[in-house]
């Protein structure tokens, strides 16, 4: 008897034993072999793929026929409606429904009762809601709700309440939100309660939160992609379901937003957000998984200018070494960057690029969402040093995670993006729909009061500057503007061809003109004719476009060839230029140098300045008029570098300059009858960027050891 | 007469002392929580979390309820409420809202066909068509160099010199809209269902210059049958009929008010 106790007792701690490992390594531990007890314990809710497609009777429409020289689609990939956690305080109410028809060319209203128009309908366009809390917000804020009686939903009710003083900035409201989120919305269930068993065996940690209501945020998911697909019309108007991962480092304020699409009428039945993790590397492991069950998508990050330079660092998000899974891992998650939108341009700064004369553009100098607006440090913050560094990385031999294409898209959160200056609305509705809140109209002596009750109220530093042209609200709107656009090559206006072209780069970014560009590189460009109707199709044939890697070819010089056309709306164009980047390769140390390639009005370059003469082109500020009969309806050029060294990593990307014209500060000022400030820009050059062509050099790779010790190239 | 006066005078004396004695009752620094709010908080918590709520609970969701309703009277004292269009705005949107739930029908297929028979041009298929051109950039004389590269070409020469168009050559299934996207309206607006056919015609004008085109192919422009369409047709219908229903609200209502507009108001 007492044997077989003894044995019992033995079995028993030995069970426990197990059950223990069983459970400590199944949740703890990430090695492959262990893990595999995951698969068993664990479903994985945000890989589970819905159906989203909509039953559409087949169509006797025709559809242009694909071009196998390609077209370029003008598309905005960055879009916000009802659904995202701040429209609401925004006094949005646009749904996707609304989104698209916009797009399609049909005017809607903007919370203020203007209509809100484009010049030209687009091509492509994406409704990227915020994809944390998705439909939350609203449910809370409509006290009609269930959801809203909760004591967690009264802060929402009241959200309005500072915004009664009329002039505030996003800022200052998202950091609302923030708090608010921090201090009730995240707040777990007990232990015991069984949606966090739930969360648990399903990967699905909002569950386990006590504000949160998983059918309300599927059924604003559902809609979502229900919409996009409903717009989608092949060989007219693409659509792609998306999202916006809305992350962030949590110590240094830096912005990691990344908008996501997908390619499919398909999509998981949640979006991956902040919530199930804010290290971007889990957001592509997820699209990893999608991808292994058909799915792809495209992470776009955005904003950068304001991640206080986290968005483009030398290391990982946890610290740790860049390596080469890292970077391949980004690169096959992230191929594009957003450059441009409202909120600033992120090619390059002036302290970055002190010997670019067209750097100081747009440049929107604070954090995402800082309260007050906070100074967001430039480097590690912007394009042109991220392709820089990505040279450097790769020099080290950790990989380049920065060899990705560019594109622009607006952020509206009116479901309306904004590109035009004459007819500017910015982006967050009430707050920035006019002239007088977004600071390029004075203030009457009320608001002025009302800004100062605010600051006090709020604890704010001065939100008024005192200028020769009036007294002027200073919330930080004055440094967001009018942009911009995502373009595609592409052989058709569908959902596949377009997507195929943001995996391929083949895109161009602009400040929301319609400028288009043509980019290619090879080593016999120079033998084609220019003015030959086949210059498209050789130009592919013999090398490589925009997006693409130049492999070596001994120690030839490759040729260059650029064609741009002016947006026939728009400014004629002035200049067509060269960025090119690279590094010693002894040391690999950093260089930038901007060529002009292409004179408008029959002139050329200065040799020995790299720079075009001033075509004469000027702005009359008085009435926003523009010189005529000057610049060009298109530029085009065969450029060979004349500092070229075959054994060097470089980059080459194209930027298109347009005329000046009036900003969107001015035109408001204008409008309005006022005299527009004199610490803005006035006028503004639009422009296009291509994305770079990479030129890969043969050569042997050093032992480099710039960390104190070797990077590991497989695993962390 | 006299003493009539002064009953009344007495009367409403003590009416008004009453009435200073009823409304001492309904100061506003007093806050009365109703059992049936703790009730409805206490048993949404329940449901919520799947147990009854502590003591400590309990006073915090009665605290919270205390301060909600605290900040609220502060706020209504200092007038936040007024003239706030937020505020109005989320009225007005309740409102709506509740006045669009309450068309929750499908509607029938009568109702789709009458609906699209009404506003069937919505629904048009525009033409579409095919073209090949000669462009002329406007960088280099395009007019004159148009107009006779145009004689040339029906004089019989079967190739002219030309420039190459950004967009490339042949256009294939174009709508007016894609052709005015591409060249700009001057050019688009050429382009109608009995525009000529397998000849050259021009020199056309467009945002970059001249070009001489010939059209080899015109797909005419249909109404599709309701069916291709069906989904948009109900997405607008419904539409149109939440539109309709607050429209004819508010008429309704309208009648009720008097409105005063400032005639002379200058903007």
């Amino acid at each position: 008897m007492n044997k077989f106790l003894k044995r019992l007792g033995v079995i028993l701690l030995v069970l426990v034993f197990f059950i223990y490992i069983f459970f400590d390594v199944d949740f703890n531990d990430k090695r492959p072999v262990i893990g595999l007890f995951k698969n068993i314990t664990h479903s994985d809710s945000a890989l589970e793929i819905v159906d989203f497609s909509v039953d559409k009777p087949s169509s006797d429409k025709v559809r242009p026929a694909p071009n196998p020289d390609k077209n370029p689609y003008y598309g905005d990939l960055h879009v916000h409606t009802k659904y995202s956690f701040d429209a609401y305080v925004f006094g949005v109410t646009a749904s996707p429904d609304d989104a698209y028809e916009f797009a399609k060319g049909k005017g809607i209203l903007h919370p203020l009762g203007y209509e809100m128009k484009l010049q030209e309908p687009l091509d492509f366009y994406s409704v990227t809601d915020h994809g944390f809390y998705m439909g939350m917000i609203q449910a809370y804020a409509d006290t009609s709700t269930d959801i809203s009686q909760n004591y967690f939903a009264e802060p929402f009710h009241n959200l309005n309440a500072p915004e009664n003083l009329v002039v505030e900035s996003a800022g200052q409201r998202s950091n609302i939100f923030s708090n608010v989120l921090g201090a009730a919305i995240a707040k777990p269930l007990p232990w015991w309660h069984p949606r966090i068993l739930k969360a648990w065996f399903t990967n699905n940690t909002q569950l386990a939160l006590e504000s949160f209501e998983y059918n309300i945020h599927k059924s604003a998911w559902a809609d979502v992609a229900r919409s996009a697909n409903e717009h989608n019309d092949p060989g007219h108007f693409t659509t792609f379901i998306g999202y916006e991962f809305t992350t962030s480092t949590d110590t240094e304020g830096g912005n990691l937003h990344r908008n996501v699409i997908f390619n499919s009428s398909k999509a998981p039945i949640r979006p991956w957000t902040r919530i199930d993790s804010i290290n971007p590397e889990d957001l592509w492991t997820w699209q990893d998984g999608l991808r292994e069950k058909g799915i792809d998508t495209v992470s776009m990050p955005h904003n950068s200018n304001g991640s206080n330079g986290q968005m483009f660092e030398m290391e990982t998000f946890k610290g740790n070494a860049i390596n080469r899974k890292y970077a391949e891992q980004r690169m096959r998650n992230e191929p594009l960057v957003e450059i441009t939108q409202v909120k600033g341009t992120s090619d390059t700064h002036p302290l970055l690029s002190p010997d670019d004369d067209w750097s100081d553009f747009e440049i929107m100098d604070k954090r995402v969402g800082s309260r007050p607006p906070t100074y967001s440090k430039p480097s590690g913050s912007y394009v042109r040093e991220a392709y820089l560094n990505g040279l450097t990385l790769d020099w080290t031999t950790q990989g380049n995670p920065y060899k990705f294409g560019l594109i622009g898209s607006s952020d509206t959160h009116t479901g309306a993006g904004s590109f035009d200056e004459s007819n500017y609305w910015s982006k967050i509705g009430l707050l920035d729909g006019d002239g007088v809140n977004r600071g390029s109209v004075p203030v009457n002596p009320e608001q002025e009061q009302l800004l100062k009750d605010y600051m006090t109220a709020f604890n704010q530093p001065n939100a008024l500057i005192e200028l020769e042209a009036g007294t002027f609200a200073n919330t930080g709107f004055t440094q967001w503007g009018a942009s911009g656009l995502a373009v595609a090559w592409a052989e058709e206006n569908t959902r596949e061809s377009i997507f195929n072209a943001f995996k391929r780069k083949e895109t161009f970014a602009t400040t929301g003109t319609r400028i288009a560009v043509r980019f290619f590189a090879g080593y016999d460009l120079k033998t084609i004719d220019l003015d030959s109707d086949s210059l498209v199709s050789q130009a592919y044939k013999k090398g490589v476009t925009m997006g693409s890697d130049l492999m070596n070819k001994e120690t030839t010089t490759p040729d260059f060839l650029v064609w741009a056309q002016a947006d026939k709306n728009g400014a004629p164009l002035q200049r067509i230029q060269i960025i090119k980047g690279w590094i010693d390769m002894q040391s690999g140390t950093p260089y930038e140098k901007v060529f002009d390639v292409a004179c408008s009005d029959g002139m050329s370059v200065d040799p020995a300045t790299n720079r075009c003469p001033d075509n004469g082109a000027r702005v009359n500020i008085n009435d926003c008029s523009i010189s005529q009969d000057v610049g060009a309806t298109e530029l085009k050029s065969i450029w060979i570098d004349p500092e070229f060294d075959p054994t060097v990593k470089s980059f080459y990307y194209v930027r298109v300059l347009e005329n000046p014209t009036c900003r969107w500060s001015t035109w408001d000022a204008i409008k309005s009858g006022n005299t527009p400030r004199e610490d803005l820009h006035q006028t503004i050059q639009e422009r296009a960027w291509s994305s770079p062509i990479w030129y890969i050099p043969a050569v042997n790779e050093y032992t480099v050891i710039p960390l104190g010790g070797t990077v590991a190239i497989s695993d962390e | 007469m006299k003493t009539k006066l002064s009953l009344f005078f007495i009367i409403g004396f003590f009416i008004y002392l009453i009435d200073i004695g009823l409304n001492s009752s309904d100061n506003p620094k007093e806050i009365y929580i109703s059992d049936q709010e703790v009730l409805s908080l206490v048993s949404a918590w329940e449901s919520q979390v799947g147990r009854k709520p502590t003591e400590d609970e309990i006073t915090r969701i009665i605290n919270n309820l205390i301060e909600e309703e605290i900040l609220y009277r502060e706020a209504l004292l200092l007038g936040l409420d007024q003239e706030d269009r937020i505020i109005k705005r989320r009225l007005a949107q309740k409102i709506s809202f509740l006045k669009q739930e309450t068309l929750t029908d499908k509607p029938s297929n009568n109702d789709l066909i009458q609906f699209y028979d009404k506003n069937k041009d919505k629904y048009y298929v525009k033409p579409a068509y095919t073209f090949t051109h000669y462009f002329f950039s406007a960088e280099n004389s395009s007019l004159t160099r148009s107009t006779s590269g145009l004689k040339k070409i029906l004089n019989g020469s079967l190739s002219i010199e030309s420039d190459p168009f950004f967009l490339g050559k042949n256009f294939i299934n174009k709508n007016k809209d894609e052709i005015n996207r591409n060249f700009g309206k001057l050019f688009s607006q050429n382009f109608k269902e009995d525009i000529i056919t397998n000849e050259w015609i021009g020199p056309l004008k467009s945002s970059f210059g001249h070009h001489i085109i010939k059209v080899n192919n015109t797909t005419p422009g249909y109404y599709p049958v309701i069916t291709e369409v069906l989904n948009q047709v109900e997405i607008d219908l419904l539409a149109e009929r939440r539109d309709s229903a607050i429209k004819e609200y508010i008429d309704a209502v309208k009648l009720e008010y008097k409105i005063f507009v400032n005639q002379n108001l200058e903007y």
